[in-house]
């Protein structure tokens, strides 16, 4: 007996080692990091213990961070749903051209983000955007800054969405694929028209993976660091729509406080896994995962 | 069952194997003596030229001619955009693994002079004649008696205007910001902007904040004490003048880029880009309509003066080379240096992207054979330009808001951090009142000094 325990350790101990060198450790170290104000590249440091949370707790810019970052991930997951859903629920049907619209509407979401971010800054741009063009043929008499601070967080939040519903489409479409026929044909025989089986069959059916979804697509978002750099980053516009995970990496990089991006990365942790937490509480159903 | 015997003109297994190894053998054992015996040393030079044309000229001129000195030696060449560079070199500091010599941006310079990481460069600034750097970038790398870098070259920032344009309305060149102010109200017409300023926080959140201090009697900081001066008088007129000046832009301008504004220059949506170099010239000869593309149509304008300053600041644009104490061939470097100079192979450099990369030495400023490129000769006058503000100390380097602050150790991180960028903003598109956008931008700067432990002040 003891010996098939060593035998499973030792098979085991691989992903362990993996775990623990690329999931624990990274995230033990940054922790550890976060007690030092500790200079980005240069080997100086101090002991600081929770200075940089008691900072952070009353630092403007932290909370417009994460107020923008709220705004986005709240905005972007709940357009990806609507756009996202119904894009999968048209593609269950049968229809000419289904197969080819099922690969057409992964494009977005196989293409790298900064092309992505390049394409919908060029339609954008209020000098020789496309959009703009057609916004002002059809009588607009002003170009629209999309790129400047009044709607710049909402140029981000477009070009998000049309970059992420992909995900949405393919993993609901996988789900609808798996429901019973049967189900529908019981209901329509019973009268239910489109909307109820929608409402009685579609979606308590569906209901576990809409549950994930959301979870994945709300932590991914907040913690969405490359498009919204990509979109603003570098630029005076960046300032509304720092978003957490900008403001962190500006903090290591560009503050050059390393310590103090680590705190950040710290709290982003605890507020997704507290935001998790209640999630399940409240969602999470046995009926839904049985 | 017995396997059928391979056909004479397939190939063995153990035949390939044995043609392989051999191949491999031979490929190994008949290159350059280098590879076996001698080790191959590679000096690794980065610098923040990316033309291609800049990049081929210091492979075959310097590169070439070094390596043929120092033949144990490969020398790896890396062009970085601007941005990038300051990045790349702290973390490769940070690994212990820096490039032998590099460019730095000034602003840097100090922040690593102090941490004891540049080795200095004497011996070199001698050899290269001294006397003969011009003074607007001799001495920005000079600590405590000794220099720890030399530029590379010159290259003035400025106004590029449509001068045409400004000449048609009987304006001349603005000297204050009040006539900047006229200027830009008699330059917008319908359909075309007076100005855009370029969206990039480095330019307008540091480069050009320091412009306008020095070009108001303002400095980032108190010389003794290092307190930041952002709600200072010369930053509030400033922002005053900046607030005015925004109608004159398009609102979206804080979102777009330096190529932005010079595509828009040359292809006049825009009557001035507020950021313009030489390197402009290279957008006007490809996209401006062909008859215009002169210096009748387009010319360099210095920066105006504030009401409480003496002369408009534009910014220099010229990083330095500079030597890292952990470089492994600093001897090889200086070497690679002194050939960089020579004058043939400096004067083939600089006139690689032509009055942009101006040469530091006073005697080749104005030698025939350097002004006899024929881009210098088409586009004198921007050459002159460049001449007038040297000669009269238009210029500072760039981020430096006075010539002291080549000493300050953290304009790096103050530029990083977006402080005066948010500021810039908030009050130039957001509309804020710029005393308390100021103040706030005051309070987030001496927190970022303090936290960097350099407030001296009490």
């Amino acid at each position: 007996m003891r010996k098939s325990a060593l035998v499973g350790w030792l098979l085991l101990a691989p992903s362990l080692v993996l775990l623990g060198g690329l999931v624990v450790f990274p995230v033990l170290y940054n922790i550890w990091l976060s007690l030092f104000d500790k200079h980005a590249f240069m080997p100086v440091q101090a002991f600081v213990g929770l200075k940089h949370y008691r900072y952070f707790a009353s630092d403007p810019e932290f909370w417009t961070s994460f107020y923008y970052g709220s705004v986005y991930a709240g905005v972007t997951m709940v357009l990806q749903l609507g756009v996202g859903v119904p894009a999968a629920l048209l593609l269950n049907e049968g229809f000419r051209g289904r197969n080819l619209l099922r690969g057409v509407v992964l494009f977005p979401y196989m293409i790298p983000t900064i092309v992505a971010v390049i394409l919908w800054k060029w339609l954008l741009n209020d000098s020789y955007g496309l959009v703009n063009h057609l916004l002002m043929n059809a009588g607009l008499a002003r170009p629209v800054a999309w790129l400047g601070p009044d709607y710049i967080m909402a140029s981000l939040i477009v070009t998000s969405v049309w970059q992420f519903f992909p995900f949405v489409v393919v993993t609901y479409l996988a789900r609808l694929q798996t429901i019973p026929p049967e189900l529908y044909e019981a209901a329509t025989v019973d009268g239910a028209s489109a909307w109820r089986r929608f409402l009685h069959v579609t979606l308590p059916q569906t209901a576990s993976v809409l549950f994930v979804i959301v979870l994945l697509r709300s932590i991914w978002m907040f913690t969405k660091f490359d498009t919204v750099w990509l979109m603003a980053g570098d630029g005076g516009v960046s300032r509304y729509i720092r978003t957490l995970p900008v403001y962190a990496y500006a903090r290591s990089f560009t503050y050059l406080q390393a310590g103090m991006g680590a705190a950040l990365a710290v709290i982003m942790f605890v507020m997704l896994l507290a935001a998790t937490a209640v999630y399940f509480r409240l969602f999470r159903s046995d009926e839904v995962f049985s | 069952m017995k396997h059928a015997p391979a056909p004479s003109s397939r190939v063995s297994r153990r035949r390939f194997l044995a043609g392989t190894g051999a191949a491999i053998g031979a490929a190994a054992f008949g290159r350059a003596p280098a590879a076996i015996g001698q080790q191959v040393r590679e000096l690794q030079v980065w610098h923040t030229e990316v033309e291609p044309q800049t990049v081929k000229i210091i492979q075959d001129t310097t590169i070439a001619e070094f390596e043929r000195k120092f033949p144990g030696f490969k020398v790896k060449q890396q062009a970085l955009g601007w941005g990038d560079l300051n990045t790349k070199l702290l973390a490769s500091l940070s690994a212990g693994n820096p490039p032998d010599l590099t460019h730095l941006n000034p602003f840097m310079t100090a922040s690593l002079y102090t941490k004891g990481l540049l080795r200095p460069m004497d011996e070199l600034i001698r050899a290269l004649g001294e006397n003969d750097i011009h003074e607007a970038t001799r001495k920005l790398q000079y600590f405590d008696g000794k220099y720890y870098g030399v530029t590379h070259a010159m290259g003035a920032t400025y106004f590029c205007e449509r001068r045409d344009l400004r000449e048609k309305k009987g304006l001349k060149t603005p000297e204050t910001y009040d006539d900047m102010l006229k200027l830009a109200a008699a330059l917008t017409e319908e359909g075309r902007y007076a100005f855009q300023m370029p969206g990039e926080k480095l330019y307008m959140g540091f480069v050009h904040p320091a412009e306008w201090m020095a070009s108001n009697g303002g400095s980032w900081v108190d010389l003794k004490t290092w307190r930041p001066q952002l709600n200072s008088k010369s930053m509030l007129e400033t922002l005053d003048y900046l607030q005015k000046l925004n109608k004159f832009q398009s609102q979206g301008w804080s979102g777009q880029k330096y190529l932005d504004t010079q595509a828009a220059l040359a292809t006049g949506k825009i009557s001035m880009s507020y950021l313009s170099g030489a390197r402009a010239i290279g957008y006007i000869e490809k996209y401006a309509p062909e008859n215009m593309r002169d210096p009748e149509h387009f010319m360099p304008m210095l920066r105006p003066r504030g009401p409480s300053g003496k002369v408009g600041i534009s910014a220099l644009d010229g990083e330095n080379w500079a030597v890292f104490s952990q470089s492994k061939y600093p001897t090889e470097s200086f070497e690679f240096l002194r050939i960089f100079y020579k004058k043939e192979n400096y004067m083939q450099y600089c006139h690689s992207v032509p009055i942009h990369l101006s040469p530091i030495f006073k005697s080749m400023l104005g030698d025939p054979a350097y002004l006899a490129n024929e881009r210098i000769k088409k586009w004198k006058a921007w050459h002159d330009v460049m001449m007038t503000g040297l000669s009269k100390g238009s210029f500072l380097p760039l981020g430096f808001s006075r010539p002291e602050d080549n000493l300050l150790p953290f304009l790096a991180e103050l530029d990083g951090s977006s402080i005066v960028a948010d500021m810039v903003v908030e009050v130039m598109v957001g509309g804020k009142n710029p005393k308390a956008e100021a103040d706030r931008a005051q309070k987030r700067s001496e927190e970022l000094l303090t936290q960097l432990g350099h407030k001296r002040w009490s």
